[in-house]
């Protein structure tokens, strides 16, 4: 293995979120107050953000690296560019809310980085051993930043949770590995198995391997069966982590996943058939989206509710993945197209949920929401807007994402039943995002609003709105982007 | 002795984990149960990288004693924070979030 000069610059953007979170943890040690280890932190995101355009405008092709350990090809660097995105967000919004809520730690802003560093590894990795190394940075530093908030028992009760499903879940993806080594033999890399699955798939072993690293991966996106940990763990976390944890941890993991089906798994004695995961991964879609959206129904606390919805849109994007399965050509875009609407539309709705609370008042009930439209009319615009988005109503982002994943998956007649179970999902979604809308604007306050001024949450919220909405009337830049970004190697 | 037999070995340590995440109510026990399991990934590992005459194995073996390592260290950090707050380390009465 060497390590060239053209390899590094390759990894440029990875590189410098990890190597700007090791220096934001020693400078918030040596500096006076936390202010010089976030100006930095955030200062990173936007030189690694450069370092992604950089990249994209220079080659066209993709490019292993490390003796195909990562792979540098557009789908990476167009979902680098929505974890840095979804980073810097966090970033804004979490200074003002950990200040405003009295537990502001510099580690902090260096756990996000460290998260998307782990993050961005796994949209890179093509080889078991780069998985599970991001796989578990990311989580690793999730579960720190689930449990920062230390005063609060919530906090540290979802960190546990999320721990101990997270680290078994790593014990899934280490056993699958170990198994699909041993029957492939000796292949980690996702080329390699794939040139030997065709041989492997009569062996109950292999079979019995590839399900543990999808079992794996399937806790991270909390589908169904696998999702106990996130309702707790999402309410339990600070708000702005909650934010990152439903689009950035999110949509890492499913980039992972197109990466295992696409090319390791993408076999067709695999992937199709009576045992076949196309059809396993199918009734998991139905199974998440419908449970996640009945769960959503009777929830009564804001962050609990978003839980539930994300849980849900795990099931659409399963969707997609299936459809990726069947070797529909589009899509694996349209997944992209997808998580950047979604990130987008999460973040800033974590960044409202962050905005209404107040030290000790967190306003996390519905009914604490009401009347919000009066006092804070283009909050409540905003968040209406983002709201519709999640349910998937036209003109947002929202919509244009499950409108490609649904196309995508109509092609393959096989999957027509998952799309008409999605639409009614997306139907019976609409009535518990209306219900924040109804209290905005057509319930009394039940206490004065005082949200505290902050010029990042403002940012962050301006943006994500904008981005929506210019998603939802003009998709196609966003659409060329994501197309550019075909897995190449399969 | 043949590779086999290292791997029902490792399938009986990974299932035994496993029953013992689902099972058992305390967090330390979860916790060295979910230790077990990485244990048994990595004998599985180690058996068939010798029986292949292959060095990845290996490898991976030593990334997953890290990686347990570093669970460790989160995880009781958490317990102990958890510790804190309800002083119990009972996962039946670690249930203030519900819904």
């Amino acid at each position: 293995m060497t390590i060239a000069a053209a390899q590094i610059v390759a990894l440029s953007p990875l590189l410098m979120i990890t190597g700007v979170g090791c220096l934001a943890l020693l400078l918030d040690t040596m500096a006076k107050g936390r202010a010089p280890a976030l100006w930095l932190a955030q200062l990173g995101c936007v030189a690694a953000l450069l370092a992604v355009a950089n990249q994209w405008m220079g080659s066209g092709s993709s490019q292993p690296i490390w003796s195909g350990m990562l792979i540098v090809d557009r789908m990476a660097l167009f979902l680098d560019g929505v974890l840095i995105i979804a980073a810097l967000a966090t970033l804004l919004v979490a200074a003002p809310f950990m200040r405003e809520h009295e537990f502001e730690h510099g580690e902090h802003y260096a756990l996000v980085l460290f998260a998307t560093a782990g993050g961005m590894t796994v949209v890179h990795a093509t080889h078991l051993l780069s998985l599970l190394i991001g796989i578990e940075t990311m989580s690793l530093a999730a579960y720190l930043l689930v449990a920062s908030w230390r005063r609060q028992p919530a906090g540290a009760e979802g960190a546990l949770k999320y721990l101990l499903l997270g680290a078994f879940a790593a014990g899934f993806l280490v056993y699958g590995t170990a198994l699909v080594y041993g029957t492939t033999g000796g292949e980690m890399s996702y080329a390699g198995i794939a040139a030997r699955a065709a041989r492997a798939a009569d062996n109950p072993l292999f079979i019995m391997g590839a399900y543990f690293l999808l079992t794996g991966m399937l806790f991270k996106i909390a589908a169904v069966p696998f999702h106990m940990w996130a309702p707790d763990a999402y309410e339990g976390a600070p708000t702005p982590v909650t934010g990152l944890m439903a689009s950035g941890i999110k949509v890492a993991a499913v980039g992972g996943l197109v990466r295992l089906l696409g090319s390791a798994f993408a076999n067709p004695g695999l992937a199709l058939g009576h045992a076949g995961w196309v059809r396993v991964l199918g009734g998991i879609a139905f199974a998440t989206m419908t449970w996640g959206n009945l769960a959503a129904l009777r929830q009564e606390n804001v962050k609990r509710m978003l839980a539930y919805s994300s849980i849900a849109h795990a099931g659409y994007l399963m969707i997609g993945l299936v459809a990726l399965g069947q070797k529909v050509d589009g899509a694996q875009p349209a997944l992209l197209v997808y998580l950047a609407a979604y990130a987008a539309t999460t973040l800033g709705v974590f960044t409202v949920v962050a905005w209404v609370g107040r030290r000790d008042d967190e306003r996390l009930l519905i009914r604490d929401w009401a009347g919000m439209a009066r006092t804070r009319p283009a909050v409540a615009l905003a968040m209406t807007v983002l709201l519709l988005s999640l349910a998937g109503v036209p003109p947002t982002g929202g919509f244009f994402g499950k409108f490609y994943v649904f196309r995508a998956a109509m092609q393959s007649p096989d999957l027509a039943w998952l799309v008409v179970a999605a639409v009614l999902n997306s139907l019976v979604s609409v009535y518990y995002y209306l219900r924040i809308v109804v209290a905005m604007y057509f319930r009394d306050p039940v206490r004065p609003w005082q949200p505290f001024p902050s010029v990042g949450m403002a940012i962050v919220l301006f943006v994500t709105v904008v981005v929506v909405l210019a998603l939802g009337v003009v998709p196609r830049p966003v659409v060329e982007l994501a197309a550019g970004g075909l897995v190449t190697h399969w | 002795m043949p590779t086999y037999a290292y791997i029902l070995v490792s399938l009986a340590l990974f299932f035994v984990g496993a029953a013992g995440v689902l099972l058992r109510r305390n967090v330390l026990i979860v916790l060295m149960s979910v230790e077990m399991q990485l244990a048994a990934g990595t004998l599985a590992l180690l058996s068939f990288s010798r029986a292949l005459g292959d060095q990845k194995g290996h490898v991976f073996a030593f990334f997953v004693m890290a990686l347990a390592a570093a669970e460790a260290a989160v995880g009781l950090a958490i317990v102990v924070s958890v510790f804190r707050t309800r002083r119990t380390a009972s996962l039946d009465e670690v249930n203030g979030l519900k819904g």
